[in-house]
């Protein structure tokens, strides 16, 4: 890996980054993307009306007409046609430190983007790229995924060079910015100076197949997978049910035959069960391996790389500035095999869904052991101690609270219909799902805490597993405090602060330590001026 | 744990005083300010005025000359103006007594904002994490003079600040006060 890094940086200095005057077609490589994503737009725009066809047509049955071959037939040629004219109407240039972008075929496009407003350069490499070299630049402007630009196909040598130019742009921006700025923390020196001589990739993490196995065990990937095959539902489930009928075992039979004596029912029960469970589990690793696969997490100077991915090689930067805060996951699988998931939370502006895995608003290192995450976590916050600290517990009347707000009434309603109707099983069941939720809340209220140690703020908290929070408080971005008429009168309050990725909520706190706390943030914030970016 | 008085290197060059109170500024002691008393009259005659044209669409239909509507409509049409009136009375009365309860103060360094009748925040906004500023009049809005001053910050769309029923001169001072903060003009 080291080694690949190191040669394409070195290629990476001999290429000029400005185009000049002239516009560029891309690679025709990029004919192949656009192709697959035309395809898929437009299965996305019908696939609400294939159930609909396949009912109506009897689909199979048509199959072998002509007119099936000749509809066929058009779609590819009008799907393959119309990559090629993408791929015609699509130019770009860098000049003038602009990336510039015309595109669309109907829609027309154009997108002047200055380098340095440029927050993140993604590069991917479609399977389909690798073999020839080439990826793909996803260009990202403040958050907002709608103005996210991407220049379909240049030479991978090509692309480093480009996000390395956008780095130094930004670099020289912040330079004149923070010239101005009453303190400059001293990190962002180093980096202004150090980055136009050479840029050393250090790795601080890589995870092996193992540990993403775990990954794929202890986390649901399933949907990676699930996502991709949704076409394929009803042939699986025809195939299944007609092997499992070859081995003589009829489920509706299983169902009406009253032969059957209840254990052997529920044994079958059990058994098809484990069945499904493996095979999601089978499903979910497959899922890691495919976005984890050859996970490095390394460091460039200030900012952190992550490299991953089977047949689509992702890679995603982040500067060590924007990190808003440090979250370290921990399941109650977890919590047995001690792994970690750990990520780190850039700004979440963009509100529509990104995948989780692919964002480049969190960075994910996968199933870390717990030392890792302790040193991973200090590496990003110097100093920062997730576990040592010791909490600020929340009040027991959080469980009254909820118990009485949101379950009181169900419960005694359930309990009223129960007695009345003489069903004792709604009267056990409502008793054992209201104690079962006493229980979570009891196991919440325990979990959730928060310490402030003058450079850090931590919020614990979780129900069977553990979630650990850490950010700075000058980067907050909001305070509230939130209080109920009875929460007020036992001096207790609701702590709420807003971060650029999101916010944190920790509630029945006492008062005065909420106040203090509230204040102390807003000092940080206010006094020392820091940008939170 | 929470230090009393934590130290930064920026301490000297600080201030951030409201004037009257003790060294360090205390959300707690904050002096708040009440939004323009017009805000619940005109939030008041909404809710009366909703229900009551809600209220006289059911009536007539239900005595309208024109034409006779199915037994069950006639049957269920004092139910239907019992529930609009209920819903608009406590409509009605939530902007009676949480109108006035909606108060601003605003720092050297930052606004804050409490509101909330059963459960009451102070939110508190901290100019320096200000992105832009807005200023918002409705046809309402404008007929009374009132605007509602919106502050975004990079929390998201989710944690918009926003003070409503302001006078609209105080809003565009405010407004103005954000804009001319070093802070934010310095960008």
């Amino acid at each position: 890996m080291t080694d690949q890094v190191s040669a394409s940086e070195s290629a990476v200095n001999n290429i000029q980054v400005d185009t000049g005057d002239d516009w560029q077609r891309l690679s025709p490589i990029a004919i192949v993307y656009f192709t697959i994503r035309n395809i898929l737009t437009t299965f996305q725009g019908l696939i609400y009306v294939i159930p609909a066809l396949a009912v109506t047509f009897n689909v199979f049955d048509n199959l072998n007409s002509p007119e099936a071959y000749i509809g066929i037939s058009a779609i590819i040629l009008l799907t393959a046609g119309s990559g090629i004219v993408s791929f015609i109407m699509y130019k770009f240039r860098v000049h003038n430190q602009h990336v510039e972008i015309h595109s669309g075929v109907f829609q027309r496009r154009y997108t002047n983007l200055p380098l340095w407003r440029i927050q993140n350069v993604k590069i991917e490499l479609p399977f389909y790229y690798r073999p020839f070299g080439y990826a793909l630049v996803v260009l990202d402007t403040a958050g907002s995924g709608k103005e996210e630009a991407k220049i379909v196909a240049v030479p991978l040598a090509y692309a480093h060079a480009l996000r390395k130019r956008v780095l130094i742009e930004k670099a020289q921006q912040n330079e004149s910015v923070t010239a101005n700025a009453l303190t400059s923390p001293d990190g962002d020196k180093t980096l202004i100076t150090g980055e136009q001589d050479e840029e050393k990739e250090e790795i601080l993490n890589t995870r092996s197949v193992g540990d993403i196995i775990i990954h794929g065990i202890t986390n649901n990937r399933v949907w990676i997978i699930l996502g991709a095959a949704a076409p394929f539902y009803d042939d699986v489930f025809g195939f299944v049910s007609e092997w499992l009928a070859e081995k003589g075992l009829q489920l509706n039979q299983l169902v009406d035959e009253q032969a059957i004596a209840w254990w052997q029912f529920s044994l079958y029960a059990f058994v098809v069960l484990m069945m499904v469970m493996a095979a999601l589990a089978l499903l979910s690793v497959g899922g890691a391996l495919f976005t984890f696969y050859g996970y490095t997490l390394s460091r460039a100077d200030d900012r952190y790389i992550r490299r991953s991915g089977l047949l689509n090689k992702l890679e995603v930067s982040m500067r060590a500035s924007r990190i808003q805060m440090i979250t370290a996951k921990q399941d109650w699988l977890d919590k047995i095999l001690k792994r970690v998931n750990l990520y780190f939370e850039q700004n979440t502006t963009a509100s529509q869904q990104v995948q989780e895995l692919m964002s480049p608003n969190k960075l994910i290192v996968p199933s870390v052991t717990e030392n890792e995450a302790i040193e991973l976590s200090q590496e990003v916050m110097p100093g920062c101690n997730l576990h040592a600290q010791t909490y600020q517990t929340i009040s027991k009347r959080f469980i009254l609270h909820w118990l009485s707000v949101a379950w009181t009434v169900p419960f005694l309603l359930a309990i009223t219909v129960g007695v009345v109707s003489e069903h004792m099983d709604v009267v056990v069941l409502a008793f054992s799902i209201f104690s079962g939720v006493a229980l979570l809340l009891t196991l919440r209220w325990w979990r959730w805490g928060i310490a402030f140690d003058r450079r850090y703020i931590y919020v614990r908290r979780g129900r069977v597993g553990v979630d650990y929070l850490c950010f700075e408080p000058y980067k907050v971005q909001q305070v509230m405090v939130k209080q109920s008429v009875f929460m007020k009168r036992r001096k207790l309050a609701t702590l709420k602060v807003v971060l650029a990725s999101g916010a944190v909520t920790v509630p029945f706190l006492p008062e005065s330590y909420v106040y203090r706390l509230a204040d102390s943030i807003l000092i940080e914030v206010e006094s020392t001026r820091r940008s939170w970016m | 744990m929470v230090s009393e008085q934590p130290m930064t290197p920026q301490d000297t060059l600080f201030s951030n005083q409201q004037i009257m109170h003790s060294e360090l500024p205390q959300l707690a002691q904050l002096q708040l300010e009440p939004i323009s008393t017009k805000y619940r009259i005109i939030n008041l005659s909404i809710a009366s005025m909703v229900t009551l044209v809600l209220i006289a669409i059911a009536s007539f239909l239900r005595f309208n000359p024109f034409f006779e509507l199915p037994e069950d409509l006639i049957y269920a049409y004092p139910f239907i103006v019992g529930v609009i009136g209920t819903l608009g009375g406590l409509w009605f009365v939530y902007h009676v007594f949480a109108d006035t309860k909606i108060k601003y103060a605003i720092r050297e360094q930052d606004i804050s904002k409490q509101a909330g009748l059963i459960f009451r925040g102070i939110s508190c906004q901290p100019i320096l994490r200000v992105q832009h500023v807005d200023v918002k009049r409705g046809p309402i809005d404008r007929w009374a003079g009132l605007a509602k001053l919106q502050v975004f910050s990079a929390g998201g769309e989710m944690h918009t600040f926003e003070i409503p029923g302001l006078p609209l001169e105080n809003a565009e001072k405010i407004r103005q006060f954000i804009l001319d903060h070093k802070d934010v003009s310095a960008r």
